[in-house]
Parts: C-alpha cells; structure tokens; sequence
C-alpha cells in the first residue's frame, strides 16, 4: 500500500516541477530511445553473461598432473591407442592406463622431457598412481560397453573421442562446479552446438547416433538390429523391421542397456 | 547374421530346497550396494531386493509345518510387456526389455511417485526413503557396477542385469554374440548354499530353467510341470519366477486357493 | 541519464531476452538436473582391473573356500570357491558379509589400552613396541614369582599353527592352560576316543548316507560346515534320502525333514538308547561288523539298554512306541544310515551319554568308517616342530595341572573344561589365572552364566585380547593386540567342522590390513623373544610367515594357489586297523557308557512350581553364536518375529500364551535362576506347549551400533550343567517363567 501512496506522491512532484511541454516532448520524441537502450543493454549484458561469463564461473579449470604428448605416443607404439588403453580379457575396458602400463617403458626416463623426469621422479619412482583427471567420465549412472562399439559394432575411438591422438599437449580438465562432470560431456560449445560427433557425449548424442544405426539397419538386414533409440522410425513405421518394439514403454530394449 | 531369438530370463526357486538360511538376501545386498540402516526392523522400509518370507500351515503342535519363500522381483511379463509396474510409471523410468524379459528400473530418472509399488501385488519395489549412509570406511567393498541410489527413488531386483552387461563384453571381445547358461548368473543363485536358485533363458531349451518349469507358451507361460507354480499366478502378471514345492499347503497359499479350489486347474 | 520504471522495465526485459537467447537458463536446468539426480554424497564406487583371490573363510569352523573379487585394491565381494571340497561355490550368509566386518566400524584401530574403567571402553592408543613390552614385562614378572601357571589362553581353537604356536608358547613359558572353547567338538573327541580309542574329529560322510537320524542337529541352522549341509541337503532330497529330525521345537531342518517327532526336551539320548534297545531286541543291526569288529555289545545291552523298554522310553521322551519302534526298524533297514547329534549348531557341548548312544547306533547298523558313515579324522600332522624345552620354573608350572581340571583324575577324558573356569576364578583369592589371553573368540559374550563369569572376569588382573574386533572380551579387556582379519593374514586352516577328510585351507591376504594390527603369530614371536630364553629358544623363527612357510613345506606353494589341500583318497581305514582300543575293536564301552548313560538325560535347572516353563536355545543363520557377532547385512535379514526394535522376541505356543494370557507381540518378563530379561512374544505353533524358544546370537553389547543393544543375549539367562559322566558341559535348557510385563 505504502509503495503506490509514495509513486503518487512522485508523480504529483513530477507533474509540479517539469512544465507540461516538456513531459510531451520526451514523451514523443526521446521516450523510443533510452528505453530501447536500456532494453539493449540488459540485453547485451545478459547475453555476455549467460555467454561469456557464466560458462567461466561454472567450470572450474585443473591441469593435468603430466602435460601428456599423445601424438609422440601414438608415433611411438604399434598397435595406436589399444596400446594403452586395451580391453582387459573379461571384456571390461581398461581406460586410462595405470602406472604399471606406463612402467613398461617409462621405468627409468628415456628423454630430457621435463614432464617425463617429473613423471618419473614424481610417480615412477615413489610408486604413486598418477591423478588422471579423466574428459570422457560419464555420470555415475550411466553404463557404457566400450566392448560392443568397438569390437561389435566396429567403431574408431576417434568417432567418440575426436583426434586426441593427435594432441601434442594436455588441454585443461574443466569440471561443472554443479554436475561435478567433466565439461567434455556437455561439450565445448556452452551453447551446445556440435560440429563433430566427438564434440558432445550427452545422451542424446548416443540417441541421435543409436538412431543412424538403427535407421541404416533397417535398411541392412545384414546388419544386426541394435538400435537402442529409434523411437521416431517405430512410431512412424510401427510395421517395419525396427517397429518391432525391444520393450513395452520405450521401445529401446529398456533402461538398463545404458543404466546401471 | 540372423535375427537373435528374443530371450526371456527367469528363475525357478525350488522350495523343498530352500533352507530359508538367507544368503541369497545377503549376496543380493552385497552385489547390487544396497544400503542399511540401524534399525531395519521395520520391514516395510527395509530394503531387501530378495526377501526370503516364511510362510506356514498354521496348523497347530506337531503337525505344524513352515516353509521359506525367497522373492525377487518377479520380472512379470504381464500381457506383451505390460507388467503391472512398468505400466504406471509416469517418468518413463521403468520398463520391460522384450529383448531379455527384465523389467529395469533407471534410478535417476524415477521421481519416487512410488505408484509402481502400488501397482506390484509382489512388494518387490522398495523406496529410499533415506540417503544410503556407509560407515566410514565401509564405502570401500562397493560395487562399481551397481550405482548407488540416492533418497526419494525407487528400487528393485534387476536380475543382476549387469551381470549380463559384463558377460556380454566378454562375449562381444571373443567374438560372439550369446551366452551360456553359467556365464550369466545373478548373484542369489550363484551364492544359494543349498543350490535352490536355478537362473537362465525360458526360452532357450537347453537352459535347466527351461527343462525344470516347462513354461507353455499357450497359457502365459504357465508351467507344465506340477510341482511348479507361480505366484499369485490367477492375476495374470505372468511373472518369470517359478516355485517348486511337493507340498501341496504351499501351492495354495501361493495363489490365496480357497478351500474347494485346487490348484493348477486355472480359474 | 536517469534511469525511470519504464527503462528499468526494458532494461529488465532486454535482460531476460538476452538470457533467454543465452545458454544460462538451459545449462542451468539441465544442470541442476544432473546435480539432483547425482547427489555429491552418493558414493560414487571407483572402477578398476577386476581380479579375484582364493582364500579360505576363518568366520566359523566351517572351512569354506571362499573368492575374494576385488575392484583395483577394494574387495567388493566375497563368494564361494568352485571345486572346494567342502562348499563347491557355495557360500552362507555370514561368510557373504565378510568385507562389512573387513571395513566395518567394530574394527580395533591398533594397539589399545585401557583409559577408564574396564568396560568403559574408553581406550588410549599405543605403538606395538609398547604394547608388546607393557606384555612382557607382565609375564617376565609372572616368571619371577613362579608363577608362570597362573597365565591362561582362552583360543577358539587348537588346531592350526597360531593356536599352537600360542600353546607353544604357554608351555615354553610354563603354562599348561590353553584352553579351546567349548562345542560338540568335545563330546564326539571324547566319544572316538572312548570307544574307538583314537584322538580324531568326527567326520560324517553325509554326501552318501541314505538315512539321517538327527538327535536335534541343526543341518539347516548352522551345524557342523553349513554350506557343505546344505548341499548335502539339498542331494538328500533329489535322491529320496530320507530324514528324520527329533527335536522339541519346529526348526528350519525339523520343517525340512520328512519326519520330524518332537520329543521332550533334553530326552533325546533316551531315545537313542530306545532305538538301540529296540534294534538288537530285534537283531536288526548288522552283525557281521558287530561279530568281527565290535566288542561289548552284549554288557552294554544288558547294562546300559536295559531299563529303555519302548513304554519307559515312551515316558521320558514323550515319543509313543509305535513310533519308536518303527523308527528303529527304518533306520536299521537303511542301507548306509547315519546318526548324529550335538543341539542346534553343537555350540554346547552336551551329555556324553547322548553323544555315546548316537554313536553306537551308528555302531550297531555297522556305519563306522564306512561310506555314508561316521569317520575318524585325525588331525593332519604338518606341525613337526622340535620339542620345547623347558627350565625349572617353565617345568614346575607345567607340573601344576591345568585350571580347568581336564585330564586331571575326575576330568581324566576331558581336555578343555572351559564353563568351568568362572567358577573355579571366582573362588579363588587371589585368582588363580593372573594374566588371561583370549585369542579368535569371545567368552564374555558365549559362555553361560555371565553373572559369574563377570565375577571371575573381575578377579583376574590383566586380560590381554587378540580379537580384530571389538567385540565383549575386547571391550572387556586390559589391552588389546588386534590380529589382521583373517582377509588381511596369513593363516593355516586344517578344520572343516564335520568334513570327513584331513582338509588344510590357507587364509591369505586380500588386501593390506586397513588398520595398525599385527598378526598374533608374529606377536608370539616377538614376545618370546622379549622374554629370552627359554622361551625366546622354542621360537626360532624371524617372524610367522617364514613359520607358516616352513611349516607347510612343500603345501605353502600350491596353497597360495588354490587356497586347500585336501586328501581326497582318505579312506579312515574299515575293519580292525582303525581302532585304537585295547581290544583292537569299536567298543561299546559298557563301563563307561553306563555311567554315561546314568547321566544320559540332563535335567534342566531349576524347580517346576517356582519356573513352569522350559527355556530352550533356537538357532538359526541368520545370528551368528560364536566369536563373530553379525554383521549389518546378516542383522538386517532377522526377521521381525525375532526382532522388533531392539525386542528380541520369544517363540511360544498359543496354548502356553492363552494360559498366561498373552498374546503376539505382547512384553513379558523372562526369568530363570540365573536371570531375566524382558521380551516380547511370538506365538508359533511349532514350538511345544510348556516350551519358550529363546533366540540366540542377539543381546550384543559390544561390535557396531547394527548389533549391539539389540536383543538379550540367552547366556544371560542360563547356566552350564555338569555332565558327571565327563565334566562337559551339557546343559540344553533351563527352567523358566514367562509373566506379562
């Protein structure tokens, strides 16, 4: 009640102090642009914080603990990236390789590199794991069988994971100060645009593809039926191949093929 | 490469077998990270994935008789997939695999409307009506292939179903695409100390499930051998678990028979 | 410029606009999303190379192999060994729990003294090399008074190179009081040995026995290996093997079995003497063994049968003729029939006279050391050390005899008397054990009569625990050495309760002990050294692994890999060879077996009018009796009919309820001579009118906050009963009174 009293008690003092021709000539004339400006610059200011701004503060930003050269790597071993990260023989895949893979070479420094002495001094030699902070780590309760992308399915790291293999240097590990999850899952782009297939890993983006494959293997009817999300083709073709329904609601072989 | 035969995952529990010791409780606990409280004498906020109940005849000294009932989720096929719980979930966060026959369960997409409890005449279903709490230190022996489920969800056996995503990895890594009966085994039967528990495909003949119950396809699944019933087997879930028993007092008590009904002659 | 409503007005709705156009509202929601459904403080179990380890499992004599699968460094799970010849993959519910006890928060941390008063449990920590010369010092002065005899070891068991390298020890130090705790495993030593001569464990052959006569054995409640029960269970019932369960009360094995005929308790060595009596009455037993390989059947028929006509055993028993005598005639036409006994898990050990009984049935249908039969397995003998030797002091305290009484002239059979140390400690001044060892068990918890044993516990001035956990004798104790557990050691296993074939398990280290503990082996040795010689001379080891290692020879490589040894071509030898008495024969022991049998039935303490009521035990697996209290998951299995809160209710008949005007779940007060407790009741059909069925296993004070608190524990509320045939302790029951609370 008090605040309405009080902007008509303003607007009295307003109408006494300013002449009449006046209030008209702002009115008309200057009224478009200070409210138009100050549109804008609510406007601008809310997109550089929502775009530039807000992404730093929500991701905190770590180094690596090694400033890790895979492209040297990879130039060195035979067998590309299952060199280090191998399926283990029941299947499971090993990941980021522990000390004792890194071991196998890097028993002693075998260059002047100051991120391989530190390596060795720091790790190596006092028989520590090295903290990896790891891009690709999912939430907790996602369940991913790198067994069946790659050795079903036939996939290329590089279709998840982008070229890293060709990254001489480590980039900053950036985690969601909220999630707690590693920026590489939402992707680089805050708007979440994604150029390439590696650039997000988000669910839909195992969606989206699931549904590609899904799509050409109706097609294919070599091809085994896999697809894990192809709502849109079921339910556009009920009666084709992949309208065969894998489960009762989501007609995707149900939740726990990528939950645990 | 041919289209894979639908498999239907279930368990025949042999109750003359079952000494009621509870170890398929504990194996369930330790494998699927359930949590527990300082008091879990309330058991209907006890979380037991497999709970083993005793049932009796309540006839009075000395021709009493007890008998134990083990009861897992009973994965129930319902009619095509709709099994009373996956039918009710409004968050899409439960469903039946038609590939496997396991309702499964994505904790983190359940609400905790907890209508699906409602809806299971099993109480198989279980709410965390707490934020699982280790002791200090007791964190360590958790399962990495389980993740823990947070308060205000709903959980429930899911037939070890990661069990069947690891033995698929090996599966896929040596080159083939089905698995043997013993190398897809949930963690109660494997741990069952009287070797009550028999797990694998009802569909696929050679699996000992298969052999045991019989299941005619014709009448849902409904056993043929006539020491095996299912439970509450006139509601029409269709559930995927079975029971043996040779006595008769505890295939009536399994579908609530009334005194001139006798089992297994359908409705 | 001015800034009016109006352009506040756009210049807040320019900023949602531009926010709108901005990421920020859609990451946020989608990230506040994650984050609730991700909550920080869910565990988030780390990943790693998955491997597995083959031990053996040390919670209960059982002897299970036990696969240990571990996550990196984490054990996550504990399963059964496949191939082992006790449990074959199987596992039981306290052995599945096993990491909850590895991790658990009833773990004794490192080295622990008392701060307060003893129970207080108010602790000061202390580094080994303290903790073990506040020890030695101790005994050195002990030593100097001679009285080095004043220094006992209460051990869970004997077999097995800790407990006997702690048996060296005392006796190089001059103590012959090790004392193993009590179990049927007395009772059937002293019955082989009686009347086959031998010193050997009772093997039973259950896998291929065709017709199980249990004189209130629990099969399915925990007795002899569990899992290796079950499985044999579960074969009886695919092949038709029949069983037949007298006991008093509907147990989990009488509900199994294809005839359970309850009888009165503490009658159950009475019918066995009646199903005897019956059987040679009827030269139904098998006599080409009794002619060759048996001696004394007729005295013992004539002295010991005599007075068990069918109508007086009916009168005892409560069992009606026909029944008897049928029961004979089934289980003497069985081809390999089995008899056995020991209540429950066999966790007291019982009448000699039962024990007696049982065993010349299995006699009389010719079932000794043959398949499906009862056999003589003598302890496997890889322990060769060189004998200790002794001076002066060490001698004249070994001349002192032992506390207990066993071997002495009225004990002359027994070897390990322990219910009755309480007793003899209380009367004692100034008590006669001045420095007690308590070693992988729990006497302040599992021995009857706890108001004595508080007592005696009392009078003795320095107790020294080596248990990992704190359990009662921890918490009760001067000092605690805690040993790793039995995941985190090495430790030989040569017992499988019940196993009929010489069997070595090897414990081994899972992980790295996850607390300051040092393994009491290595403790031994150390102290021995401490002490000098002689003692420091019977100890010539650097520490026990290099023990273990040479002690096993040959077996210490394969056991590290497949976790047991067993000889599995072990045949106890049939026929003459395997009897060790003096006339080369299976004895009926007429002497012995009547003044055995005089004592056959036990009579329950107490007066009828003043307690009207019969207090019997009822185990189960779901609660652990022994050193080991129940883990969190193995509480949370106990249903609400044992457990409600923290009431721990008692089975009784609805006919006794009716009388006494309860009703279910209703308080009541629970009293015998020896205590009281207030309980609820549960009404259960299968427990026999007159009869209260008294849970075991709860009443824990000690352990974790899942254990302790909940329930009254049954040692409270009965005493040990003197067998005056052997001095065991054979107490089944006590009278009692139940009145509404």
């Amino acid at each position: 009640m008090s605040t309405s009293d009080e902007k008509v008690k303003a607007n009295g003092k307003t109408e006494k102090e300013t002449p009449p021709e006046q209030e008209v000539r702002e009115k008309g004339n200057g009224s478009g642009g200070p409210i138009l400006f100050f549109f804008l610059v609510g406007f601008i200011a809310s997109l550089l914080v929502g775009w530039i701004v807000f992404p730093r503060l929500l991701y905190s930003k770590k180094k690596q603990p090694i400033d890790f050269n895979h492209a040297l790597h990879v130039e060195t071993v035979e067998e590309g990236c299952a060199s280090c990260h191998f399926f283990r023989e029941d299947g499971s895949f090993s990941g980021v390789p522990k000390l004792a893979k890194c071991m196998e070479c890097h028993e002693e420094a075998q260059g002047e590199d100051p991120e391989e002495l530190k390596f060795v001094s720091e790790y190596v030699e006092k028989g520590r794991e090295v903290p990896w902070l790891i891009y690709s780590r999912q939430p907790n309760c996602v369940f991913f069988s790198h067994a069946a992308h790659v050795r079903l399915a036939g996939m290329d790291c590089v279709t998840c994971h982008g070229p890293v293999g060709e990254s001489t240097r480590t980039k900053p590990y950036e985690e969601n100060r909220i999630t707690g999850i590693s920026r590489n899952i939402w992707g680089k782009s805050i708007a979440g645009i994604k150029r390439n297939p590696w650039d997000r890993m988000k669910m839909d983006d195992c969606a989206e593809c699931h549904a590609k494959e899904a799509a050409k293997g109706a097609a294919d009817l070599e091809r085994p039926i896999d697809g894990f999300f192809n709502n849109i083709i079921r339910i556009a073709f009920p009666e084709s191949l992949l309208g065969r329904k894998s489960s009762a609601q989501t007609r995707n072989e149900a939740c726990f093929v990528c939950h645990k | 490469m041919k289209h894979e035969q639908a498999k239907k995952y279930g368990m025949v529990i042999d109750l003359d077998k079952c000494t009621g010791c509870g170890a398929c409780m504990v194996a369930c606990m330790a494998e699927n990270n359930i949590p527990f409280k300082k008091d879990e004498t309330n058991k209907l906020d006890s979380i037991t994935w497999m709970r083993v109940y005793q049932l009796t005849n309540g006839k009075p000294f000395p021709n009493t008789d007890i008998c134990y009932i083990p009861r897992p989720c009973m994965h129930c096929e319902g009619d095509h997939g709709h099994s009373p719980c996956v039918s009710v979930c409004p968050a899409t966060a439960t469903d039946y695999s038609l590939k496997t026959g396991i309702v499964s369960q994505i904790y983190t997409r359940c609400f905790g409307c907890r209508y699906c409890m409602a809806a299971c005449p099993y109480h198989a279903r279980y709410f965390n009506w707490w934020d699982p709490v280790w002791p200090d230190g007791m964190e360590k022996y958790l399962n990495p292939d389980v993740s823990p489920r947070m308060r205000g969800v709903v959980e429930k056996c899911s037939f070890c179903f990661h069990r069947y995503q690891l033995a698929m990895n090996k599966a896929f890594l040596e080159g083939r695409r089905e698995l043997e009966e013993a190398q897809y085994q949930t963690a109660c039967a494997q741990a069952c100390p009287a070797g009550a528990i028999v797990f694998g495909d009802l569909n696929n003949t050679k699996h000992r499930v298969h052999r045991i119950v019989q299941p005619d396809p014709a009448h849902g699944g409904r056993p043929k051998n006539p020491k095996a019933f299912r439970l509450l087997e006139r509601l029409g879930t269709n559930p995927k678990v079975y029971y043996l028993s040779s006595r008769e007092w505890v295939r009536r008590l399994a579908d609530h028979y009334l005194p001139n009904e006798t089992p297994g002659k359908g409705h | 410029m001015k800034m009016d409503r109006r352009s506040f007005l756009s210049f807040v709705i320019g900023g949602a606009a531009g926010t709108a156009l901005s990421p920020l509202p859609w990451k946020l929601t989608d990230d506040l999303a994650i984050w609730s459904q991700n909550w920080p403080w869910t565990p988030v179990p780390e990943r790693g190379e998955v491997s597995f380890v083959k031990t053996t499992c040390m919670l209960c004599p059982g002897g299970c192999g036990v696969t240990v699968r571990k996550v990196g460094d984490r054990a996550v799970k504990i399963e059964g060994t496949k191939g082992h010849p006790v449990n074959d993959g199987g596992i039981c519910i306290l052995g599945l729990s096993g990491l909850q006890l590895l991790y658990g928060p009833a773990r004794v941390p490192s080295p622990l003294r008392r701060a307060g008063e003893r129970g207080q449990n108010r602790w000061e920590k202390l580094s080994w090399d303290e903790a073990l010369s506040l020890v030695a010092e101790r005994l050195a002065g002990l030593r100097e008074k001679k009285l080095p005899h004043t220094v006992a070891c209460i051990s869970g068991t004997d077999t097995g190179t800790v407990p006997r390298l702690m048996e060296r020890f005392l006796a190089a130090y001059g103590s012959p009081n090790f004392i193993r705790t009590p179990s049927m495993r007395d009772s059937y030593e002293m019955t082989l040995h009686l009347m086959q001569g031998v010193q050997a464990s009772a093997g039973f052959d259950v896998e291929h026995a065709d017709f199980i006569l249990s004189f209130g054995s629990g099969i399915l409640e925990g007795w002899g290996s569990p899992v290796r029960m079950f499985r044999a269970h579960s074969k009886w019932k695919e092949t038709g093997v029949k069983v037949v369960q007298i006991e008093p009360r509907l147990s989990n094995t009488a509900a199994k079995s294809d005839k359970w005929i309850p009888v009165n308790p503490g009658s159950e060595g009475i019918l066995a003497l009646g199903l005897a009596r019956v059987i040679v009455e009827e030269s139904l037993y098998r006599k080409a063994f009794i002619d060759t390989y048996t001696s004394g059947l007729e005295a013992w028929t004539r002295e010991v049968l005599g007075r068990w006509t069918p109508e007086n055993v009916e009168q005892a028993t409560g069992v009606d003729k026909s029944t008897l005598v049928a029961l004979a005639r089934s289980f003497a036409g069985a081809r390999r029939p089995l008899a056995i006994c020991g209540r429950g898990r066999g966790d007291t050990p019982g009448s000699i006279g039962e024990f007696m009984a049982v065993h010349a049935l299995n006699a009389l249908v010719g079932n000794i050391n043959r398949k499906g039969g009862v056999w003589a397995v003598p302890d496997p003998d890889y322990i060769q050390w060189p004998e200790v030797e002794t001076d002066a002091v060490a001698a004249a305290g070994l001349q002192q005899g032992r506390i207990d009484g066993a071997g002495s002239k009225k004990y002359i059979h027994a070897r390990h008397l322990l219910h009755r140390l309480p007793e003899i400690v209380d009367a004692s001044d100034p008590s006669v054990v001045q420095a007690l060892f308590v070693l992988e068990a729990n006497p302040y918890y599992t021995l009857p009569d706890r108001d004595l044993l508080k007592k005696a516990w009392k009078k003795i001035p320095f107790i020294v625990s080596f248990s990992s956990f704190m359990d009662e004798t921890a918490r009760n104790a001067d000092l605690i050495l805690p040993n790793p557990m039995y995941l985190e050691r090495y430790e030989d296993v040569p017992y499988a309760r019940g196993f009929n074939k010489p069997l070595i398990g090897l414990a081994k280290p899972v992980t790295a002990p996850q607390f300051n503990t040092l393994p009491t082996g290595d403790v031994l040795i150390r102290l021995a050294r401490a002490l000098g010689d002689p003692v420091a001379g019977a100890f010539p080891w650097e520490n026990y692994e290099q023990c273990l290692s040479e002690t096993l020879q040959d077996m210490w490589e394969p056991l590290q890999e497949t976790g047991y040894q067993v000889a599995s071509d072990f045949e106890p030898g049939s026929g003459s060879g395997a009897f060790d008495t003096a006339s080369g024969k299976f004895e009926f022991n007429p002497e012995k077996a009547r003044e055995a049998a005089a004592h056959v039935s036990v009579q329950a303490r107490g007066e009828a009018p003043g307690y009207p009521l019969i207090l019997i035990p009822s185990d189960s697996m779901r609660r652990a009796t022994g050193y080991i209290g129940d883990p969190p998951f193995v509480v949370k299995t106990v249903p609400e009919t044992v457990l409600k809160g923290n009431d721990l209710l008692v089975e009784i008949n609805p006919e006794t309820a009716k009388a006494l005007g309860l009703s279910e779940g209703k308080r009541a007060v629970l009293k015998t001579p020896k205590g009281q407790a207030r309980v609820r009741v549960h009404l259960f059909h299968g427990v026999a009118p007159g009869v209260v069925a008294m849970p075991t296993g709860l009443g824990h004070q000690a352990y974790d906050a899942y254990l302790a608190g909940k329930g009254v524990n049954f040692n409270d509320l009965i005493a040990a009963v003197e067998d005056g045939a052997s001095g065991l302790n054979a107490a089944w029951g006590i009278r009692a009174k139940l009145s509404r609370a």
